[in-house]
C-alpha cells in the first residue's frame, strides 16, 4: 500500500525501516488494538480451539485431527521434557507445551497471507515470555533445593580456589540473572524482526521494480522468486527458534533442578 | 547430545559477554574517575580471563 502510493506520485523506492514495525490502532485511537496485540489474541484462540478440537473424540484409533494434536504433544513431551528434565519432566509439560505453541504459531503469523506480520518482531513479546521462564526455573531451584544452597551453588563452585571467586563471582552473577533471558528474548526477537524486514526488501522491492520502466519489470521476478525462497527459509527459521526458546527453557529448568551445576 | 552442546554453546557465549561487560565496566568507571585511559582495556582482558577460566571450570574439568 505505501509502496502503491509513493510509486503512483513518482518518488524513488524507499526501503523498509523499522517504521514498517510501528502499525496504528484498529479500533480508532485505542492503542491497545494495534496489529499484534490483536494477533496474540488470535494465536490464543486459534491454539485453544485446534487442541480442544483435537482431544474432545479421543479414540483410540486417532484421527487426522487427533493425530496432528498428540504429534505436537508428544514432541515437545519426549524430545524437549523427558530427554532434557529427566525423571521429574511430567511438572513441565504443560508450561513447555504452552510455551513452544504459543511462540511457533506467532512466529508463523509471519508467513501467512493476509495475516503477514510475526508479533514475536515486537521486543515486548519475548521479553515476557523470558521474564516468566527466569521466574519458573529460579523458583523451581530453589523450590529443590533452598534458596541458600542454590544462590551458593551458583556463585561459589566447589573445587575453585578462594581468590579466584573475585574474579569469577560477579561474571555468574551477571550470566545467571541478566545475560540468560536478555539473551533468551532478543534471540528470538532478532531472528522474528530481521526475517520480516528481509521478506519485505524483497516482496515490496519486486512490487517497486513492477513499475518502473521495462527493463526493469524483466528484472522483478526474480526479486518475487528470492521473495517466495525467503519465504520457505523464514518457515524454518520461525519453527527452529520456537524450538530453541523451549529447548532452552528446559535447559535452564534442568540446570536449577540438577544438584551440581 | 546435541542438547548438551547446544547448552554449552549458549552458555559460554553469556560469560564472555558477562566477562566483558562486567570487568570492562569497571574498568572504563575506573578510566572515567581517575581521568585515565589504561583500565579499560585491562578490564576487558581480565573479563575474557576470567570468562575463560570460568568455562574450562565448567566445561573442561571432566
Amino acid at each position: 500500500m505505501r509502496v502503491l502510493l509513493r510509486s503512483a506520485e513518482g518518488e524513488g523506492f524507499v526501503p523498509p525501516s523499522t517504521k514498517d514495525f510501528e502499525l496504528p490502532p484498529i479500533f480508532g485511537d485505542n492503542v491497545y488494538t494495534t496489529k499484534p496485540i490483536l494477533l496474540v489474541f488470535l494465536s490464543v484462540i486459534l491454539i485453544s480451539v485446534f487442541f480442544i478440537l483435537s482431544a474432545r473424540k479421543a479414540a483410540i484409533v486417532p484421527s487426522k485431527f487427533q493425530f496432528a494434536g498428540e504429534s505436537v504433544y508428544s514432541f515437545v513431551r519426549e524430545n524437549l521434557a523427558k530427554e532434557v528434565i529427566g525423571h521429574e519432566f511430567m511438572r513441565f509439560v504443560p508450561y513447555l507445551f504452552t510455551l513452544f505453541t504459543f511462540i511457533l504459531v506467532n512466529n508463523l503469523f509471519g508467513i501467512i497471507p493476509l495475516i503477514q506480520f510475526p508479533t514475536m518482531s515486537h521486543v515486548s513479546f519475548p521479553y515476557v515470555l523470558a521474564l516468566s521462564t527466569y521466574l519458573v526455573f529460579h523458583y523451581v531451584g530453589i523450590r529443590k533445593q533452598g534458596a541458600f544452597k542454590y544462590f551458593k551453588e551458583i556463585l561459589f563452585m566447589p573445587g575453585v580456589p578462594k581468590a579466584a571467586y573475585i574474579l569469577i563471582t560477579p561474571l555468574e552473577i551477571l550470566t545467571f540473572f541478566v545475560v540468560r533471558p536478555l539473551t533468551l528474548s532478543l534471540r528470538l526477537f532478532a531472528n522474528m524482526f530481521a526475517g520480516h524486514l528481509l521478506l519485505l526488501v524483497f516482496i515490496l522491492g519486486g512490487e517497486h521494480l513492477l513499475q518502473g520502466v521495462i527493463g526493469l519489470k524483466l528484472i522483478s521476478p526474480f526479486a518475487f522468486a528470492i521473495g517466495i525462497v525467503l519465504t520457505f527459509f523464514e518457515f524454518m527459521v520461525q519453527c527452529l527458534q520456537a524450538y530453541i526458546f523451549t529447548l532452552l527453557a528446559a535447559l535452564y529448568i534442568a540446570g536449577a533442578l540438577a544438584d551440581e551445576h | 547430545m546435541a542438547n548438551r552442546d547446544e547448552n554449552a554453546m549458549w552458555s559460554i557465549f553469556g560469560y564472555l559477554l558477562s566477562g566483558l561487560i562486567f570487568w570492562g565496566g569497571i574498568g572504563y568507571g575506573l578510566d572515567k574517575w581517575l581521568d585515565k585511559g589504561i583500565f579499560t582495556l585491562i578490564g576487558l582482558l581480565v573479563g575474557i580471563s576470567g570468562a575463560i577460566y570460568l568455562v574450562w571450570l565448567r566445561f573442561g574439568r571432566e
